[in-house]
C-alpha cells in the first residue's frame, strides 16, 4: 500500500519505520502515559517495600473480600448468564413487538451504575423501601427483612442489584449471537429430524458458544473490579459483609492513604483480570 | 397457548427491567409527604417538580451537570483525535511480521486493566501535576480509557470499507490524507458516530475515576454529586433522584440513536451484531 | 515506447511474487496479462498503478520514469474487478471525481460528465447511487471514470469476471472497441483465456512471477513457447503425450476421428461425448491416457464404442520433455 517504502536514496533508519507507524503514534503515546508508566509507578509502589506482600497474606479482610468478591462474580455471572440466554431465546421466539421487548430489557444495563444503585437504595430500605412496603401489602411480615442492612442478606441483595443491572448485557450478545446463526445448519436439523431440545444442544449451542465465551469472560473481567453499585449500596458493609477487593482497595488507599499496601493488593486483581482478558483475545481472535 | 405463555414471561422480565427505574422516576416527582407512603403509591399520586428545582437551583447538580458535559464532550473528542488516525493506520498499512496484530493486541489489553489497578498512581502522578479536581485532570484520564475502545472500534470500521474505494481514489489524484478525508470518512460516519456515542456514554456514567480524582464542588461529576449525597447522613431523596433522572436520561437517548452499534459496542466490536 | 517495464521484482516476504519481469507496450496498445491465479499478474498492475512499489527494476511511462511517482501522479486510470465506485456520491460524482480532484470548474465537469455518460449509456442513471445499479451498469460507470480524464494508459483487473456470462461477452466487445477508439495504450488482468484472446493485440503468459510468453494471441495459440502456455491457451486444452523422450502436444480440434478402422491410425475407446450444439468434444481413451477431440456437430457415439484416432502431422508441437520448452 505505502508506494513509498524504497527508494533510490538511502534514508534514515526511522524513516524506514512502516508508514502506519506514525499514524499509530499519538495513540500509542497516549497509552503508555495513562497506562504503562502508571502500572511501572505501581510496581515500584508496591514492591518497593516487600512487607507489603506478606502482610497481604495474613490481612483477615483482604481474604474476606477475595472470597466475597469471588463469589460474587460466580454466582452473579452464572445467573446472569442462564437468564440471559433464556431470556435471549424466549424473545426470539416472539413473531411480535420483539423490538419493543428488546430496548425495553436493555435499560437497566445503560443507566449510569450509581443511578441504578440509587433506584435500589429507594428499593431495599427495610423502613420505607418499596420491596418492603409491597410485601407488608400482600400480607408478609418483613421485619427481618433487612436486605442490604442485613449481615446474611447484604451480600445476596448486592447480587440481586447487579443481576438485574448486567443480564440485559448477556441478553443483548446473546441475541446478536442467536440472530447470527445461519438459517440452513437448523433446517438441515430440522429435516434430519431433530425435536427442539435436540435442535438446541445439537446446532444452536455449539454454534453460539464463541458468542457465549466472549460474554461471559467480558461480564467476568467486569464482576471481579465490581466497585459502583457496592460504593452506593452499602459502603462494603454492614462490617465486612460486602467488602471486595476493589472496595478494600480504594478505602486503603484513599481513606488511610496506605498506596503501598493498596497497589500490592491491585496486583493481585490484575492477576485475576489477566487471567479472564487473556482467554478473551484468544476469542476474538478466533472470531 | 404457548404464545401467550411467552408472551406472559416476557412481559415480566420487561417489568422486572423496568420497575426500579419507574419507582426512581415516581420519587422524583412526589411530595415528600408522599414518597414512602404506605402502601406505597405506583401511580395516582400528585405530581411536582419542586425537586427538580431543588436539586439544579438550590443544590448544586446544575454545575455538576454542566462539569459532566464538558467532560465527555472533552474527552470524547479526544480520543477520537487520537484514536481514528491509529485505527486507520492498523487497518490500513502494511506492517512487517504483524505488528498491526501485535499493537492491537497491546491497545487493547490497555483497556482491560482494572481502574482500581492505575488509580493509586493516576492519583498521585495528577496530584504531581497539580491536576487534582480539575476536569483537565480528568478528562486526560478518560481519553486514555476510551482510546482503546475508538481504536478497536474503529479499526473494525475502515476494515469494512474496501481497499479498493481508496485506491481508485488515489488514482483519480488524491492523496493518502485527501482519500482518507473525503472517501473513506463518508463511508464509516455511522461508525464514527457510534464510537462517540460510546465514548460520551462511558465518560458520563463513569464513577469510580471522578470520585477520586475530583473531591471539590466546582469539579464534581454528576454521579459523583449524587453518591455524594447518598453517604450523607441526611438524605433529601427527591433532588437526588430528580438528578438521577436526569442523569439517565442523555444515556438513554444516545444509546437509542446508537442501537444499531449496541452489541458491537459492548463486545469491544467482537459481535458484529 | 509508451509503457516499458524493465526487470521488475517485487517479493513478499521471502515468495517472490514478480520476479524480473521486462515488458513493453506500443502506442494504443491493448496488453493482456493472463496467468492463473497467484502468478503476479496483479501485482504487476498494481506497480504500473504505483499502488505497489517494485523491489527493483523500472517503470517508464510516455517517456518519464515514474518507478517513485506516486500513483495520483501517473496520470493512470484503473479500473477494478469491484469496481470501486465510491458509494456515498452519485454516478454522476463518481464519473466526474477524478476532473472533481484537478480542480476543474463545476461547469465543465457536468459537461465532461454528461458527454462521457451518454457514450456508455449511463445518461439516464447520474442521479442514482452505485447500491442502485446493476452489475453491467457498476462496470459502465467505473469504465466512465477512468475513461473521462484521458489518461495515458489505462489498467483493468478483471474487470468482467463479476459479471454474468452473457453480459461479460457484449462488455467484452465495447471495451475493445472503446480502446480502438481512443487508442490509449492498455493492460488488461485476467485469467480467463477467451477474455485474453479476443481482446489482446499481445498477451503476455505469466506464471510464478515469470513471463513465459509475449506474444500476439495467434502466435500464444499456434507456437506456444513450453507446454505451460500451451494447455492454458485454448479450450479445450491441448493434448500432450509424452513419447521417445519428447513431449508432444495436439490441439484438440487437429485430432482426427473414425468409427472404422483406417490404415495409420490408432485405436480406442469412447470415454464420454460432450454435445455443444455447434460441435462436439469427444474424450477418448486407450487404456492408459485420455484424449480430448474435437468433432463435427453429428458426431454420436456411446461410451465404450470403439473409434479410430490420427494427429494431423503438420499441426503437431513438439517440446523438450525435460525443459518443457518449444522445440
Amino acid at each position: 500500500m505505502n508506494t513509498r517504502v524504497t527508494s533510490e536514496k538511502p534514508r534514515h533508519s526511522w524513516r524506514r519505520l512502516p508508514q502506519g507507524f506514525w499514524w499509530t503514534l499519538p495513540s500509542i503515546v497516549v497509552l503508555i502515559a495513562l497506562s504503562i508508566y502508571p502500572m511501572i509507578y505501581s510496581v515500584r509502589l508496591a514492591f518497593g517495600d516487600l512487607g507489603n506482600f506478606t502482610r497481604l497474606i495474613s490481612d483477615r479482610t483482604f481474604g474476606i473480600a477475595t472470597v466475597q468478591t469471588i463469589v460474587l462474580t460466580a454466582v452473579a455471572l452464572a445467573a446472569e448468564f442462564v437468564l440471559g440466554l433464556a431470556l435471549a431465546l424466549l424473545v426470539d421466539s416472539l413473531s411480535r413487538a420483539k423490538s419493543i421487548f428488546r430496548a425495553g430489557l436493555l435499560v437497566p444495563m445503560l443507566l449510569p451504575p450509581v443511578v441504578a444503585a440509587v433506584a435500589w437504595r429507594l428499593i431495599y430500605n427495610p423502613q420505607f423501601g418499596v420491596l418492603n412496603g409491597t410485601l407488608r401489602q400482600l400480607g408478609v411480615n418483613t421485619s427481618a427483612l433487612t436486605w442490604t442492612n442485613g449481615h446474611n442478606s447484604a451480600l445476596l441483595s448486592v447480587i440481586v442489584v447487579d443481576i438485574w443491572e448486567w443480564t440485559p448485557f448477556l441478553f443483548l450478545l446473546l441475541s446478536a449471537g442467536l440472530q447470527a446463526i445461519p438459517p440452513d445448519p437448523i433446517e438441515a436439523a430440522r429435516i434430519d429430524g431433530a425435536g427442539p431440545w435436540r435442535l438446541f444442544r445439537d446446532v444452536t449451542l455449539p454454534l453460539l458458544k464463541p458468542t457465549i465465551l466472549l460474554a461471559l469472560l467480558l461480564r467476568a473481567m467486569d464482576l471481579v473490579r465490581i466497585f459502583d453499585q457496592i460504593f452506593i449500596l452499602t459502603q462494603g458493609g454492614p462490617g465486612t459483609a460486602t467488602e471486595t477487593v476493589s472496595l478494600y482497595i480504594y478505602r486503603t488507599a484513599f481513606r488511610f492513604s496506605n498506596f503501598g499496601y493498596a497497589a500490592a493488593m491491585s496486583f493481585v486483581l490484575l492477576a485475576a483480570t489477566m487471567l479472564f482478558s487473556r482467554g478473551l483475545m484468544r476469542v476474538m481472535r478466533a472470531r | 397457548m404457548k404464545t401467550a405463555l411467552r408472551y406472559i414471561a416476557a412481559s415480566i422480565a420487561l417489568l422486572a427491567a423496568l420497575a426500579p427505574v419507574y419507582w426512581l422516576i415516581t420519587i422524583s416527582l412526589k411530595r415528600e409527604v408522599d414518597q414512602f407512603a404506605y402502601p406505597p403509591q405506583w401511580i395516582g399520586f400528585a405530581a411536582t417538580l419542586e425537586h427538580y428545582r431543588d436539586a439544579f437551583s438550590n443544590a448544586s447538580f446544575g454545575t455538576y451537570f454542566g462539569n459532566s458535559v464538558l467532560l465527555a464532550a472533552l474527552s470524547t473528542l479526544a480520543a477520537l483525535a487520537a484514536g481514528v488516525p491509529a485505527a486507520y493506520g492498523l487497518s490500513r498499512f502494511e506492517w512487517a511480521r504483524s505488528w498491526d496484530l501485535k499493537i492491537g493486541d497491546w491497545i487493547l489489553s490497555t483497556r482491560m486493566l482494572p481502574p482500581i489497578v492505575t488509580i493509586v498512581p493516576l492519583f498521585l502522578m495528577l496530584r504531581q501535576a497539580h491536576l487534582l479536581n480539575s476536569l483537565i485532570g480528568l478528562a486526560i484520564v478518560y481519553t486514555g480509557f476510551n482510546l482503546p475502545f475508538v481504536v478497536w472500534m474503529m479499526r473494525g470500521f475502515f476494515d469494512e470499507v474496501p481497499r479498493e474505494v481508496e485506491e481508485a481514489a488515489m488514482l483519480d489524484g488524491e492523496t493518502r490524507g485527501g482519500a482518507l478525508l473525503r472517501i473513506v470518512l463518508p463511508l464509516v460516519k455511522p461508525g464514527l458516530a457510534a464510537t462517540a456515542v460510546f465514548c460520551l456514554v462511558v465518560a458520563w456514567n463513569e464513577f469510580l475515576f471522578a470520585l477520586i480524582l475530583t473531591q471539590t464542588d466546582s469539579a464534581m461529576t454528576l454521579p459523583v454529586g449524587i453518591a455524594s449525597r447518598v453517604t450523607q447522613y441526611e438524605i433529601k431523596w427527591g433532588a437526588m433522584s430528580a438528578a438521577g433522572v436526569v442523569a439517565m436520561l442523555p444515556v438513554l437517548v444516545f444509546a437509542s440513536a446508537a442501537q444499531k452499534y449496541l452489541v458491537r459496542g459492548l463486545s469491544l466490536g467482537a459481535v458484529k451484531g | 515506447m509508451p509503457l516499458e517495464l524493465t526487470s521488475i521484482t517485487k517479493r513478499f516476504g521471502s515468495r517472490e511474487a514478480v520476479s524480473g519481469v521486462s515488458l513493453t507496450a506500443g502506442d494504443g496498445e491493448f496488453i493482456v496479462l493472463l496467468g492463473p491465479s497467484g502468478c503476479g499478474k496483479s501485482t504487476l498492475l498494481r506497480m504500473i498503478a504505483g499502488l505497489e512499489a517494485p523491489d527493483s527494476g523500472s517503470i517508464r511511462l510516455a517517456g518519464r520514469d515514474i518507478t517513485q511517482v506516486e500513483a495520483r501522479d501517473r496520470d493512470i486510470a484503473m479500473v477494478f474487478q469491484s469496481y470501486a465506485l465510491y458509494p456515498h456520491m452519485t454516478i454522476a460524482q463518481n464519473i466526474g471525481y477524478p476532473l472533481r480532484v484537478r480542480k476543474q470548474p463545476a461547469a465543465q465537469i457536468a459537461e465532461e460528465v454528461r458527454k462521457v455518460a451518454a457514450r456508455l449509456g449511463l445518461s439516464a442513471l447520474l442521479d442514482n447511487r452505485p447500491r442502485q445499479l446493476s452489475g453491467g451498469e457498476r462496470q459502465r460507470v467505473a469504465l466512465a471514470r477512468a475513461i473521462i480524464r484521458r489518461p495515458k494508459a489505462f489498467l483493468m483487473d478483471e474487470p468482467l469476471s463479476n459479471l454474468d456470462a452473457r453480459l461479460r461477452v457484449e462488455m467484452r466487445a465495447e471495451l475493445k472497441h472503446l480502446q480502438h477508439e481512443l487508442r490509449t495504450v492498455t493492460v488488461y488482468v485476467t485469467h480467463d483465456q477467451a477474455e485474453a484472446m479476443t481482446l489482446a493485440h499481445r498477451i503476455a503468459v505469466m506464471r510464478d512471477g515469470k513471463i513465459q510468453q509475449y506474444d500476439t494471441p495467434s502466435c500464444v495459440y499456434h507456437q506456444p513457447a513450453n507446454t505451460f502456455v500451451a494447455q492454458f491457451v485454448g479450450s479445450p486444452s491441448m493434448n500432450l503425450v509424452e513419447k521417445s523422450g519428447e513431449i508432444l502436444g495436439i490441439r484438440p480440434e487437429d485430432v482426427e476421428l473414425s468409427l472404422v478402422d483406417q490404415p495409420g491410425w490408432s485405436p480406442a475407446r469412447v470415454y464420454v461425448t460432450e454435445e455443444m450444439g455447434n460441435e462436439t468434444i469427444v474424450v477418448l481413451s486407450d487404456g492408459s491416457a485420455q484424449l480430448t477431440a474435437r468433432a463435427p456437430a453429428g458426431f454420436r457415439a456411446e461410451s465404450d464404442t470403439p473409434v479410430w484416432f490420427r494427429f494431423r502431422p503438420e499441426k503437431l508441437h513438439r517440446f523438450d520433455a525435460a525443459s518443457k520448452i518449444r522445440k
